[in-house]
């Protein structure tokens, strides 16, 4: 059995009280629970803080491009579909640039781990204003206010086709642990958008502020989230900001539609050139 | 009997023009002729002028003619605006409809038919489309054609799709049209072919046989976003990869395309890409992240008409400088330049060899006259196809390595490379500066050694790069340096100096970087009057030749940035001017 020893590296150095420490700790003990080999997991992260877990989590890992983890994990994830994927990545990474990728992603319904560490700033930037940073709020780019009425990516995600929302809290890593072990369990994309308090550039969204502000859907009697509507009615909740499995629907893969043989993954298909076959192949330019 | 022979279709876009030129290429090709064909189209699907040109010999040919000997016009405005191509001799075939007569000086000489096409094929099939065949029966009894080999390929474009019935049917327009036409034209107004067996050779476009390459060469990836004229490598290649147990994604756009072949090619797949235009400008973002974390990858650009949206139906060479100087940072990369249909398959899979071997980005640049047209070449040789993965180890090397090191210093700058799953061979690959595990590091030292070793990764390579080729006569004062499909044109000015005795050598350069630099060097120094032919407004060659090679020789520029490829006269006509 692994144990969340197992796929540590190095201590992490953010910032004291980053949210980013729960979530390389929930994510740990996720893929220690399902008992995944380091070498059957692949991280794949984008460009903000977040980008650092790479160094610090024992596993095959690709740092890439701002905005762009999502088509690499895509990649990755199609050639050899045996792999655990997790794609990481920030507000900014997921929201502003690579806005895009995430809604394809949901559409194609990719079966991949999306961890979207939201902490309403772009904190590796020194706090400029990020799509879901609140209206109004002064940051090194807004000294005025935000004039951007922020964007909501699990309602995003419902509306793109997503078969996995869920929101976790980077404060509350067991519960946090258990959506992201549930996400890996997914047939198709789960998305994890976590609330991460950043402790440097965001003095308002803290520890303090999102206890305040939240709810478990688990606790709303009757709640299910094969229940669309419900779901919908949760992420609109005034005032409160719904956490846990919001909404989960059943769709086949990509990887499913697209891959003849998934016991044969591309990465370990023989390349001996064929010679007849391909010769009547040509055949048909004669 | 004739030897040589270019034959344009033209009408408006809708009117069959492509159905008819690909069957008469393929027509002439079984008569044992060599084939090049031309299309002129506009970015619209229906109403606007088009046309389509096969030029065809008994010999050898690479591009295209200057004139025309034969027009089949669908409309009247395609003979008003195509009449100054037309040989002296030439035959216009016309439908009557809307028929107005060209001004007789533009006439003088040719041969005009009238045939009521629109209203035959009515007539006698209930349908107008049935001109295309009617048509191409008639041009097959002008020709001197065998009537059986038109049956066959009408048999084999219908058959499968459309059923016997439909097969019957157009088999007797065909048959139809010839007899027609035997009750029009003289015997003596017919120009007979020459005609030799269709020996050991396919008729192909770039883009196909870039597709082709990419097949046998065990590309197992491909990911791409629709565009002209790059999307026919996809759409042929969809339908045959997964057959070979690989997969193609449509993406979001062109930077999902590469940053997913990156995905796949770091799983373990032979990944590749296509594009043309702005799509590959939005692929310099991720065309860096390959180098620097030393990705094979294949990227095949087929370029069209810029800047911006441009002409996306028009061929143009101004891409060049983008892929060897363009994204940010500097890095390692491979760019590749195939002039004729063989070589668009021969570079494709060597291509991937390259990617493994060097670890960087291959570009395969060509052009929309490249990518959508088709030519003859001999058929592929699949049996001496090598696939070398390069550095790439195996599970069981990797599981008795004492310390595995993805970016290693490596003497030659090629590091050992491990797939996700492989125990033992844990890495990151990185896009930030990196040490030899791929972690992030700021060192100045580190820093300094990594660009060393990446940068010195193609110091070795030129035995592996494909060199460039010399054409023409042995001896020559007059040289011409070019790349890509002006090949055709090129070989045909030399062959009309020839004549006119001036000897003309033709250096083509098939791998433009990194850059052949002796051997451009060599070509300078022998020859005495060189001139640079592109077809681009500022002649990106020329300035590439003059920053790599130095001292350079005064290099003269042939440029064409309309919207046609290059005649023969476009080339021939400046070096002639050159030496009065």
């Amino acid at each position: 059995m692994k144990t969340k020893e197992s796929y540590h590296r190095v201590s992490p150095t953010w910032c004291k009280g980053c949210g980013l420490f729960g979530v390389f700790d929930a994510l740990k003990r996720a893929a220690a629970a399902l008992d995944i080999e380091p070498e059957d997991l692949v991280i794949v992260t984008g460009i903000g803080c977040h980008g650092r877990l790479n160094n610090y989590f024992r596993a095959y890992g690709f740092h890439g491009l701002h905005g762009r983890a999502i088509p690499v994990a895509t990649g990755i994830k199609l050639v050899n579909p045996r792999l655990q994927v997790v794609a990481v990545s920030g507000d900014g990474d997921a929201y502003s640039i690579g806005l895009g990728h995430f809604l394809h992603a949901l559409r194609k319904n990719v079966g991949l781990t999306y961890l979207v560490v939201d902490n309403r700033i772009f904190a590796l930037t020194e706090g400029q204003a990020s799509p879901t940073t609140e209206f109004g709020m002064v940051t090194l780019s807004t000294p005025f206010g935000s004039k951007d009425f922020p964007i909501d990516g699990p309602s995003l995600a419902l509306a793109a086709g997503g078969t996995f929302i869920a929101r976790g809290f980077s404060g509350e890593v067991a519960h946090l642990a258990s959506l992201i072990e549930r996400g890996m369990k997914h047939n198709g994309f789960a998305l994890i958008n976590i609330l991460s308090p950043c402790v440097t550039h965001n003095k308002v969204n803290s520890y303090d502020w999102y206890k305040k502000h939240i709810f478990h859907v688990e606790d709303v009697p009757g709640y299910s989230p094969k229940d669309k509507a419900r779901a919908w009615e949760a992420l609109n909740s005034p005032e409160k900001i719904a956490v846990g499995l919001i909404y989960e629907g059943d769709k086949p893969s990509f990887e499913e539609l697209v891959l003849t043989d998934r016991e044969r993954p591309i990465a370990s298909l023989n390349l001996k050139v064929d010679a007849p076959r391909l010769g009547k192949i040509m055949d048909r330019f004669r | 009997m004739i030897r040589d022979l270019a034959v344009m279709i033209a009408g408006k876009a809708g009117d069959g023009v492509l159905f008819t030129g690909n069957v008469l290429a393929k027509l002439l090709k079984r008569h044992g002729w060599e084939i090049v064909t031309s299309r002129d189209f506009p970015s619209n699907i229906r109403g606007e002028s088009t046309c389509y040109t096969v030029r065809a010999s008994l010999d050898k040919v690479y591009g295209l003619s200057d004139q025309l000997d034969i027009l089949l016009a669908f409309d009247c405005e395609s003979i008003l605006a195509h009449l100054p191509e037309i040989a002296a001799n030439g035959i216009v075939f016309c439908d009557g409809q809307g028929w107005t007569a060209p001004p007789p000086e533009q006439t003088q000489g040719k041969m005009f038919h009238r045939f009521s096409l629109r209203a035959l094929a009515r007539e006698q099939f209930g349908q107008e489309i049935f001109k295309n065949v009617i048509a191409l029966g008639a041009l097959s009894y002008v020709l001197d054609l065998d009537p059986a080999l038109l049956d066959g390929i009408i048999s084999e474009m219908f058959l499968r799709r459309k059923g016997e019935e439909v097969v019957r049917k157009n088999v007797r327009a065909a048959r139809f049209g010839y007899e027609k036409a035997k009750e029009i034209i003289a015997e003596s107004e017919r120009r007979p072919l020459a005609k030799k067996a269709d020996a050991d050779r396919i008729l192909i476009s770039g883009d196909e046989a870039i597709g082709l390459g990419a097949l046998a060469a065990g590309c197992r990836y491909f990911a791409a976003y629709p565009i002209c004229p790059a999307s026919e490598i996809w759409q042929w290649l969809v339908h045959y990869l997964p057959d070979f147990g690989g997969a193609v994604v449509q993406t979001e756009d062109e930077l999902a395309s590469l940053n997913m072949a990156l995905g796949a090619s770091f799983a373990g797949a032979r990944a590749m890409t296509s594009t043309s235009g702005p799509g590959a400008s939005l692929m310099m973002e991720a065309f860096s992240l390959a180098g620097m974390a030393e990705i094979p990858v294949v990227i095949a650009h087929v370029q069209r008409l810029g800047p911006a949206t441009g002409m996306p139906t028009k061929s143009q060479q101004g891409d060049v400088l983008q892929w060897i100087f363009g994204s940010h940072g500097e890095f390692p990369r491979i760019v590749l330049a195939p002039g004729t249909v063989g070589e668009c398959f021969e570079l494709t899979v060597g291509a991937f060899n390259l990617a493994d071997k060097y670890q960087c980005p291959v570009i395969i640049l060509t052009e929309l006259d490249m990518g959508q047209n088709f030519r003859t070449t001999r058929a592929l040789d699949f049996s001496g196809i090598r696939i070398d993965r390069g550095k790439l180890l195996n599970p069981e090397d990797l599981l008795g390595m004492a310390e595995f090191k993805r970016y290693e210093l490596a003497a030659d700058g090629i590091s050992p490379r491990s797939l996700p799953s492989w125990k033992n061979g844990v890495h990151l690959a990185e896009s930030l500066e990196h040490d030899e595990k791929g972690y992030r590091d700021e060192d100045p030292l580190n820093r300094r050694r990594m660009m060393e070793k990446r940068m010195r990764k193609l110091d070795q390579a030129s035995p592996d790069l494909c060199p460039p080729q010399v054409w023409g006569c042995q001896k020559a004062e007059v040289g011409f340096i070019g790349f890509g499909s002006t090949l055709g044109a090129i070989l045909e000015a030399i062959e009309q100096l020839r004549v006119k005795s001036v000897p003309s050598r033709f250096l083509q350069l098939r791998t433009l970087w990194p850059f052949p630099a002796a051997e451009v060097r060599q070509f300078l120094a022998e020859s005495r009057d060189v001139f640079v032919v592109e077809h681009n407004f500022s002649g990106e060659l020329a300035t590439l030749i003059k920053s790599q090679v130095s001292p350079c020789a005064e290099l003269k520029n042939i440029l064409n940035y309309s919207t046609l490829p290059f005649t023969p006269k476009e080339i021939v006509g400046p070096v002639l001017r050159s030496r009065r």
